[in-house]
């Protein structure tokens, strides 16, 4: 078994970036100095991710207003709107406004990629949005049909792709949670295997991974089993495990085993049990564990509790019998 | 009790005036701040019931009264500053409190609060884990209710969190850890059940028996975490029923930004509440009829009062008293009953300056005195 661990999205902000931020928006400090909080713990992430020895580096990702804020904000045809509701969290996102066919603007997401991931981009961690849970999310005026946009926000995240790929990186996670919470069907569906076909051809050799979270996988099973791309992420809070279709899967099969909705940390040999069970259902040609949707649902000292699981997990799966590299 | 159609009533806090956030600190008050208490003082007299208090605040003193005597200003501030809008039902604009979360949890034993949690941009808020079976220190909100219904010449209205949205406002682990085996979604909703009820029985309950005991006879409970996943309304429910249960009051709920649609029909098993308190005036632009919705209480058959959302309180703007007419007259149109309507803001208006709260609450009663007397038809 081969497994790979990795962090899925931002991470959290700690106390002290918290008090920093506030302080800035309240005028009680200058943007030099919360910069400097911002880089210190930006190098505080990255180096935790070193020390647990997970696969790719991101760095936290915590300068990040939202998920598509660094794209709303540079691209074309995009406005910021309003605050609108994560899925069933208490977090929000200013929902993009599209009001005409959008363009990209080249260097969009590599001038705001996380210093961390920036300074070695062969481990660095690229998180995007990804096609439809972008299409589907945004207020879209421009006129397009949602499947039109799916499409053209595939082949502009694709650009984005080449960009980056041409740039050494080698790690690609797409945030992809409307995925399972509303799982597209026929031309909709389509133009999202279309969508992951470019994505994918962009890349290169590098791993390009789905990430579907916040709701059950079993209804997109059947989608998600033909997305062209590296491996499939699902989140093993939400998803039936033990319901996951035998099917055997030659890509491979990401595992959100840490559940950032609760502090509470999960065992980890009923992790490994579930880990060795869907390995053997699936046998998958990669295994990679993270967690079950972005730890920044979590305050910074259970999100880092919870992280070391990823390690404990992955030194126990290769303990155990067959071992894991 | 007769009254007139389409009474005003309050539903949330107010922004704390610069004075009180000084005097808290025991920071004498600078010009903006002494001027702002003056102007108030002199058009509702607010301060006439705390002479040495409010002296010694404006002479520098603050800190000899103490911070609380300044929240007691505060208070009596926010009482008349609705009274004098026209509020039939008033509170103290939530004056000694600054979230509806922490304070309530730390009345508690079991929690232990982990950090912040990012909202959005850089907003967060402070999140709690419980830990150990929910227990009550003892029953809080009782002295700010005592204060307020001492000196409240409108009918005092307390609002208070509600079982479900403190759950899901914290971490569960207690009663996750109880649950056997891997804790996936069944798990949770078990583990949640319990800790919902816990809360209410618990906590919440005690609370609003001693509120009770205190003479207090309305209370809104709040549950803005309701619209977060409509697929656990029936333990919305169950928490308010547990909390509520035989307690002799007049129970409200006040949810906000949900779809109101996603928790109907479950959400009319309440059996204790008898006005929806609900925002609408936020979802009433752009060509959107925000009132439609009112349309499910009918299909349903519910016919309970509603504390109608008439202004919105993110927005500046401030509605027109046709505009709120206007709003009351569909609202009535689809409930079928204007005799069960209340008018309220969508919510709590401490995100809008005072002066912006004032005229929201003006427009307010002034747009209810114009949709009444269209009406002409005197209230049960």
């Amino acid at each position: 078994m081969i497994v790979r661990t990795g962090l899925t999205g931002p991470f959290p902000r700690p106390e002290a970036l918290v008090a920093a931020t506030r302080d800035l928006d309240r005028g009680r400090a200058t943007p030099e100095s919360v910069e400097e909080v911002f880089a210190a713990t930006e190098g505080e992430v990255a180096a935790l991710e070193e020390r647990l020895g997970l696969d790719w580096i991101t760095g936290g990702y915590l300068r990040w207003a939202d998920l598509f804020r660094p794209i709303a904000e540079t691209w074309e045809g995009f406005t910021v709107g309003p605050l609108t509701r994560w899925f069933e969290t208490n977090t929000f996102y200013r929902q993009p406004i599209l009001h005409a066919p959008p363009e990209r603007a080249a260097g969009a997401i590599l001038g705001r990629l996380p210093p961390a991931a920036r300074a070695h981009p062969a481990r660095g961690g690229v998180h995007l949005p990804g096609p439809y849970t972008f299409a589907g999310l945004l207020d879209n005026r421009s006129g397009e049909t949602t499947e039109a946009l799916v499409h053209r926000l595939g082949r502009l995240l694709s650009e984005e792709v080449r960009e980056l790929a041409a740039n050494g990186f080698a790690t690609f996670e797409l945030s992809e949670p409307l995925l399972v919470d509303r799982p597209p069907e026929g031309a909709l569906a389509e133009s999202v295997v279309a969508a992951y076909r470019a994505i994918h051809a962009a890349s290169g050799t590098a791993t390009t991974i789905v990430w579907t979270y916040g709701d059950s996988a079993l209804p997109a099973f059947p989608l998600l089993d033909r997305l062209p791309v590296t491996a499939v992420g699902v989140d093993l809070a939400e998803t039936d495990w033990e319901s996951i279709p035998a099917a055997p899967d030659r890509r491979g099969l990401g595992l959100g085993i840490l559940d950032p909705r609760t502090t509470l940390v999960e065992e980890p040999a009923e992790v490994t049990r579930i880990v060795r069970a869907l390995y053997e259902r699936r046998r998958p040609s990669l295994v990679i564990l993270g967690p079950g949707g972005p730890l920044d649902l979590l305050p910074w000292e259970p999100a880092t509790r919870k992280l070391h699981l990823l390690a404990a997990a992955r030194q126990a799966l290769a303990d155990g019998a067959g071992g894991a590299r | 009790m007769s009254r007139a159609l389409f009474p005003a009533q309050e539903i949330g806090s107010l922004m704390k005036p610069r004075w009180q956030i000084l005097g808290q600190h025991a920071t004498p008050l600078d010009a903006t701040a002494r001027a702002e208490f003056d102007a108030e003082n002199a058009r509702t007299h607010f301060a006439d019931a705390l002479p040495s208090a409010s002296e010694a605040l404006l002479a520098g003193r603050a800190r000899e009264v103490g911070a609380e005597a300044v929240r007691d200003l505060g208070a009596l501030f926010a009482l008349r500053f609705l009274e004098t809008a026209g509020l039939e039902r008033v509170y103290d604009g939530e004056a000694r409190r600054i979230e509806m979360y922490e304070y309530p949890i730390r009345q508690m034993r079991g929690f232990q609060f982990q950090g912040h949690v990012r909202s959005f941009d850089n907003k967060y808020y402070l999140k709690a884990a419980v830990t150990d079976e929910v227990r009550l220190e003892h029953p809080y909100h009782v002295e700010e209710f005592d204060f307020v219904r001492r000196h409240a010449r409108g009918e005092p209205k307390l609002p208070i969190t509600g079982p479900y949205t403190l759950a899901d406002w914290s971490y569960n682990e207690h009663y996750l850890a109880r649950q056997p085996g891997w804790k996936g979604r069944r798990a949770r909703r078990a583990a949640q059940r319990e800790f919902v009820v816990d809360l209410a029985r618990r906590a919440i309950r005690p609370t609003l028996a001693a509120l009770i005991d205190h003479g207090c006879r309305v209370i809104q409970i709040d549950e803005p975490a309701a619209g977060t996943h409509p697929d656990e309304a029936d333990l919305v429910v169950e928490g308010f029923n547990a909390a509520t249960e035989g307690l002799p009051a007049e129970f409200s709920m006040h949810i906000c930004y949900s779809e109101y649609r996603d928790l109907l029909p479950t959400l009319l098993e309440a059996k204790r509440c008898s006005q929806w308190a609900w925002e609408f005036a936020n979802r009433d632009r752009d060509g959107r009829d925000g009132y439609e919705v009112l349309k499910a209480l009918r299909e349903y058959g519910d016919t309970r009062e509603v504390g109608l959302g008439v202004v919105d309180v993110h927005r500046d703007e401030v509605e027109s008293p046709e505009l709120v007419a206007d709003r009351i007259r569909r609202a009535a149109g689809y409930l079928g009953d204007p005799t069960r309507i209340w008018v309220n803001p969508d919510c709590g208006l401490r995100t809008r300056s005072l002066e912006i709260s004032r005229r929201k609450l003006e427009a307010t009663v002034a747009g209810a005195a114009l949709a009444r007397a269209e009406f002409e038809r005197p209230r049960r």
